[in-house]
Protein backbone atom coordinates (compact mmCIF):
# COMPACT_ATOMS: atom_id res chain seq x y z
CA UNK A 1 0.00 0.00 0.00
CA UNK A 2 1.36 3.42 -0.72
CA UNK A 3 0.39 5.52 2.12
CA UNK A 4 2.50 8.20 1.52
CA UNK A 5 0.38 9.39 -1.92
CA UNK A 6 -2.83 9.27 0.37
CA UNK A 7 -1.20 11.10 3.29
CA UNK A 8 -0.70 13.43 0.50
CA UNK A 9 -3.87 13.49 -0.83
CA UNK A 10 -5.42 14.33 2.85
CA UNK A 11 -2.58 16.93 3.65
CA UNK A 12 -3.46 19.13 0.62
CA UNK A 13 -7.20 18.44 1.04
CA UNK A 14 -6.13 20.33 4.73
CA UNK A 15 -4.02 23.00 3.01
CA UNK A 16 -6.73 24.24 0.63
CA UNK A 17 -9.74 24.28 4.22
CA UNK A 18 -7.13 26.06 6.35
CA UNK A 19 -6.52 28.93 2.97
CA UNK A 20 -10.38 29.04 3.14
CA UNK A 21 -10.78 29.43 7.16
CA UNK A 22 -7.88 31.94 6.71
CA UNK A 23 -9.80 33.68 4.07
CA UNK A 24 -13.43 33.98 5.95
CA UNK A 25 -11.22 35.32 9.18
CA UNK A 26 -9.90 37.72 7.07
CA UNK A 27 -13.59 38.78 5.37
CA UNK A 28 -14.65 39.02 9.17
CA UNK A 29 -12.30 40.81 10.35
CA UNK A 30 -12.32 43.59 8.02
CA UNK A 31 -16.26 44.20 8.60
CA UNK A 32 -15.94 47.43 9.66
CA UNK A 33 -12.72 48.51 7.32
CA UNK A 34 -13.26 51.56 5.76
CA UNK A 35 -9.88 51.38 3.55
CA UNK A 36 -6.51 49.43 3.25
CA UNK A 37 -3.51 50.47 4.57
CA UNK A 38 -3.00 51.38 0.73
CA UNK A 39 -5.87 53.70 0.58
CA UNK A 40 -8.39 51.24 -1.66
CA UNK A 41 -11.66 50.31 -0.09
CA UNK A 42 -11.18 46.37 1.37
CA UNK A 43 -13.19 43.88 -1.04
CA UNK A 44 -14.10 40.57 0.58
CA UNK A 45 -12.07 37.49 -1.05
CA UNK A 46 -12.78 34.36 -1.95
CA UNK A 47 -10.58 30.97 -2.22
CA UNK A 48 -10.33 29.40 -5.16
CA UNK A 49 -9.67 25.90 -5.66
CA UNK A 50 -9.64 23.01 -8.20
CA UNK A 51 -8.42 19.14 -8.22
CA UNK A 52 -4.63 18.51 -8.98
CA UNK A 53 -4.05 16.21 -11.20
CA UNK A 54 -0.84 13.65 -10.79
CA UNK A 55 2.41 14.80 -12.87
CA UNK A 56 2.17 13.24 -16.57
CA UNK A 57 5.06 11.20 -16.17
CA UNK A 58 4.36 9.17 -13.02
CA UNK A 59 1.10 8.24 -14.53
CA UNK A 60 3.14 6.21 -16.69
CA UNK A 61 4.64 4.28 -13.79
CA UNK A 62 1.28 4.09 -11.67
CA UNK A 63 -2.39 3.80 -12.52
CA UNK A 64 -3.47 5.86 -9.33
CA UNK A 65 -1.21 8.99 -10.20
CA UNK A 66 -2.83 9.49 -13.61
CA UNK A 67 -6.07 10.68 -11.63
CA UNK A 68 -5.44 13.21 -9.20
CA UNK A 69 -3.46 13.69 -6.21
CA UNK A 70 -5.32 15.69 -3.90
CA UNK A 71 -6.80 19.68 -4.40
CA UNK A 72 -4.87 22.97 -4.38
CA UNK A 73 -5.73 26.66 -4.10
CA UNK A 74 -5.41 28.29 -7.87
CA UNK A 75 -5.78 31.72 -6.58
CA UNK A 76 -7.80 33.84 -4.02
CA UNK A 77 -10.13 36.72 -5.84
CA UNK A 78 -12.00 39.84 -4.71
CA UNK A 79 -15.67 38.59 -4.67
CA UNK A 80 -18.34 40.56 -6.36
CA UNK A 81 -19.99 42.75 -3.77
CA UNK A 82 -20.97 46.23 -3.67
CA UNK A 83 -19.94 48.05 -0.20
CA UNK A 84 -22.28 48.38 2.20
CA UNK A 85 -23.45 52.34 2.58
CA UNK A 86 -23.93 53.48 6.03
CA UNK A 87 -25.02 56.95 7.35
CA UNK A 88 -22.72 58.32 9.78
CA UNK A 89 -21.84 62.15 9.18
CA UNK A 90 -19.68 62.78 11.75
CA UNK A 91 -17.14 59.82 10.51
CA UNK A 92 -13.94 60.90 8.90
CA UNK A 93 -13.86 58.45 6.11
CA UNK A 94 -17.70 59.98 5.00
CA UNK A 95 -18.34 61.06 1.94
CA UNK A 96 -19.88 64.48 0.67
CA UNK A 97 -23.53 63.24 1.51
CA UNK A 98 -22.32 61.87 5.30
CA UNK A 99 -22.05 57.86 4.02
CA UNK A 100 -19.50 55.66 5.07
CA UNK A 101 -18.34 52.76 2.76
CA UNK A 102 -18.57 49.73 3.96
CA UNK A 103 -16.89 46.41 2.74
CA UNK A 104 -19.98 44.24 1.51
CA UNK A 105 -18.93 41.55 3.86
CA UNK A 106 -21.70 39.02 4.16
CA UNK A 107 -21.24 37.97 8.04
CA UNK A 108 -24.01 34.95 7.45
CA UNK A 109 -22.88 33.99 4.59
CA UNK A 110 -18.98 33.42 6.26
CA UNK A 111 -20.12 31.82 8.83
CA UNK A 112 -21.91 29.16 7.00
CA UNK A 113 -18.42 28.80 4.81
CA UNK A 114 -16.96 28.41 8.15
CA UNK A 115 -18.90 25.76 9.16
CA UNK A 116 -18.54 23.79 6.28
CA UNK A 117 -14.82 24.57 5.69
CA UNK A 118 -14.56 23.37 9.19
CA UNK A 119 -16.22 20.22 8.51
CA UNK A 120 -14.54 19.90 4.99
CA UNK A 121 -11.47 19.66 7.35
CA UNK A 122 -12.86 17.23 9.84
CA UNK A 123 -13.21 14.78 6.94
CA UNK A 124 -9.94 15.25 5.34
CA UNK A 125 -8.55 14.21 8.79
CA UNK A 126 -10.61 11.49 9.29
CA UNK A 127 -9.45 10.34 5.59
CA UNK A 128 -5.95 10.61 7.19
CA UNK A 129 -6.34 8.93 10.29
CA UNK A 130 -8.00 5.60 8.46
CA UNK A 131 -4.62 5.73 6.34
CA UNK A 132 -2.52 6.04 9.38
CA UNK A 133 -4.31 2.83 10.74
CA UNK A 134 -4.71 0.68 7.49
CA UNK A 135 -0.65 1.08 7.23
CA UNK A 136 0.18 0.67 10.79
CA UNK A 137 -2.07 -2.41 10.29
CA UNK A 138 -0.83 -3.54 7.54
CA UNK A 139 3.07 -3.11 9.46
CA UNK A 140 1.15 -5.94 12.28
CA UNK A 141 1.17 -8.90 9.35
CA UNK A 142 3.05 -12.02 10.48
CA UNK A 143 4.10 -10.11 13.74
CA UNK A 144 2.43 -12.98 15.68
CA UNK A 145 3.04 -15.82 14.26
CA UNK B 1 -1.41 -31.81 3.19
CA UNK B 2 0.00 -28.02 3.00
CA UNK B 3 1.90 -27.70 0.14
CA UNK B 4 1.48 -24.93 -1.93
CA UNK B 5 -0.92 -25.49 -3.86
CA UNK B 6 -2.23 -24.10 -7.39
CA UNK B 7 -5.23 -22.80 -5.54
CA UNK B 8 -3.62 -21.47 -2.59
CA UNK B 9 -1.22 -19.36 -4.48
CA UNK B 10 -4.48 -18.13 -6.50
CA UNK B 11 -6.11 -17.42 -3.08
CA UNK B 12 -3.28 -15.33 -1.78
CA UNK B 13 -2.45 -13.38 -5.14
CA UNK B 14 -6.23 -12.70 -4.87
CA UNK B 15 -5.99 -11.64 -1.36
CA UNK B 16 -2.97 -9.19 -2.29
CA UNK B 17 -4.98 -7.66 -5.30
CA UNK B 18 -7.71 -6.93 -3.02
CA UNK B 19 -5.49 -4.97 -0.32
CA UNK B 20 -4.23 -3.17 -3.07
CA UNK B 21 -7.51 -2.57 -4.60
CA UNK B 22 -8.70 -1.18 -0.59
CA UNK B 23 -5.58 1.15 -0.21
CA UNK B 24 -6.46 2.64 -4.01
CA UNK B 25 -10.32 3.10 -3.33
CA UNK B 26 -9.16 4.96 0.16
CA UNK B 27 -6.90 7.25 -2.20
CA UNK B 28 -9.89 7.91 -4.40
CA UNK B 29 -12.11 8.74 -1.28
CA UNK B 30 -9.62 10.81 0.11
CA UNK B 31 -9.53 12.28 -3.06
CA UNK B 32 -12.86 12.98 -3.37
CA UNK B 33 -12.85 14.56 0.67
CA UNK B 34 -9.78 16.42 -0.31
CA UNK B 35 -12.10 18.00 -3.13
CA UNK B 36 -14.71 19.27 -1.89
CA UNK B 37 -14.84 22.69 -2.74
CA UNK B 38 -12.93 22.42 -5.70
CA UNK B 39 -14.10 23.51 -9.02
CA UNK B 40 -15.09 21.20 -11.91
CA UNK B 41 -14.33 18.25 -9.69
CA UNK B 42 -15.66 14.84 -10.92
CA UNK B 43 -15.81 12.00 -8.21
CA UNK B 44 -13.63 9.53 -8.07
CA UNK B 45 -14.76 5.76 -7.80
CA UNK B 46 -13.01 1.79 -7.44
CA UNK B 47 -13.41 -0.45 -10.35
CA UNK B 48 -12.67 -3.68 -8.50
CA UNK B 49 -15.83 -5.55 -7.76
CA UNK B 50 -17.29 -5.45 -11.14
CA UNK B 51 -14.36 -7.53 -12.98
CA UNK B 52 -14.64 -9.93 -9.90
CA UNK B 53 -18.05 -11.16 -11.43
CA UNK B 54 -15.78 -13.02 -14.30
CA UNK B 55 -13.64 -15.02 -11.69
CA UNK B 56 -16.76 -16.02 -9.84
CA UNK B 57 -17.99 -17.39 -13.11
CA UNK B 58 -14.87 -19.43 -13.79
CA UNK B 59 -15.53 -21.02 -9.82
CA UNK B 60 -18.85 -21.59 -10.42
CA UNK B 61 -18.52 -23.65 -13.67
CA UNK B 62 -14.95 -24.90 -13.65
CA UNK B 63 -14.33 -24.64 -9.56
CA UNK B 64 -11.54 -22.80 -9.83
CA UNK B 65 -9.62 -19.59 -11.40
CA UNK B 66 -6.84 -19.64 -13.77
CA UNK B 67 -3.73 -17.39 -13.56
CA UNK B 68 -4.61 -16.14 -16.92
CA UNK B 69 -7.97 -15.45 -16.18
CA UNK B 70 -6.63 -13.56 -12.40
CA UNK B 71 -3.90 -11.61 -14.92
CA UNK B 72 -6.62 -9.87 -16.48
CA UNK B 73 -8.32 -8.40 -13.06
CA UNK B 74 -6.84 -4.81 -12.23
CA UNK B 75 -8.24 -2.84 -9.85
CA UNK B 76 -8.52 0.74 -11.36
CA UNK B 77 -9.51 4.64 -10.48
CA UNK B 78 -12.31 5.90 -12.79
CA UNK B 79 -14.08 9.51 -12.47
CA UNK B 80 -17.66 9.84 -12.47
CA UNK B 81 -19.52 12.93 -14.25
CA UNK B 82 -19.40 16.32 -13.44
CA UNK B 83 -20.53 18.02 -10.55
CA UNK B 84 -20.89 21.70 -9.20
CA UNK B 85 -18.52 23.14 -6.74
CA UNK B 86 -19.72 22.19 -3.71
CA UNK B 87 -22.54 19.84 -4.49
CA UNK B 88 -20.35 16.71 -3.22
CA UNK B 89 -20.50 18.68 0.86
CA UNK B 90 -23.60 17.03 0.58
CA UNK B 91 -22.17 13.66 -0.07
CA UNK B 92 -19.64 13.90 2.33
CA UNK B 93 -21.08 12.15 5.29
CA UNK B 94 -21.35 9.26 2.35
CA UNK B 95 -17.58 9.21 1.75
CA UNK B 96 -17.02 9.12 5.15
CA UNK B 97 -18.96 5.74 5.70
CA UNK B 98 -17.33 4.23 2.64
CA UNK B 99 -13.95 5.45 4.12
CA UNK B 100 -14.60 3.72 7.44
CA UNK B 101 -16.13 0.43 5.65
CA UNK B 102 -13.25 -0.09 3.12
CA UNK B 103 -11.11 0.32 6.35
CA UNK B 104 -12.34 -2.02 8.27
CA UNK B 105 -12.69 -4.35 5.24
CA UNK B 106 -8.58 -3.68 4.44
CA UNK B 107 -7.74 -4.53 8.05
CA UNK B 108 -10.17 -7.96 7.64
CA UNK B 109 -8.33 -9.08 4.41
CA UNK B 110 -4.79 -8.51 6.62
CA UNK B 111 -6.68 -10.91 8.92
CA UNK B 112 -7.06 -13.36 6.72
CA UNK B 113 -3.67 -13.11 5.40
CA UNK B 114 -2.19 -12.68 8.79
CA UNK B 115 -4.17 -16.46 10.07
CA UNK B 116 -2.72 -18.51 6.76
CA UNK B 117 0.37 -17.68 7.95
CA UNK B 118 -0.40 -18.88 11.16
CA UNK B 119 -1.49 -22.26 9.71
CA UNK B 120 1.95 -22.55 7.55
CA UNK B 121 3.76 -21.60 10.95
CA UNK B 122 1.95 -24.47 13.17
CA UNK B 123 3.29 -26.86 10.63
CA UNK B 124 6.50 -25.80 10.62
CA UNK B 125 6.59 -25.87 14.18
CA UNK B 126 4.99 -29.60 14.65
CA UNK B 127 1.79 -28.34 15.37
CA UNK B 128 2.86 -26.71 18.67
CA UNK B 129 2.49 -22.78 18.85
Amino acid sequence: MNYLSAFKISASGMTVEKARLDVTAMNLANVHSTRTADGRAFVPMQVISVAKQGAPFASYLSAASLHGAGAQVVGVRERNAAPRMVYEPGHPEADGKGFVAYPGVDPVGEMVNLISTMRAYEANVAALNAAKTMALKALELGGNT
Amino acid sequence: MLALSESDRITTALVMMALDAAALRHQAIANNLANVHSQDYRPQRLNFEEQLSALRHAVDTRGSITPTALAQVRPFIETGAMRAAGSLAEKMDMELVKLSQNAVHYQSLLKALDKRGTIFSLAVNEGRR
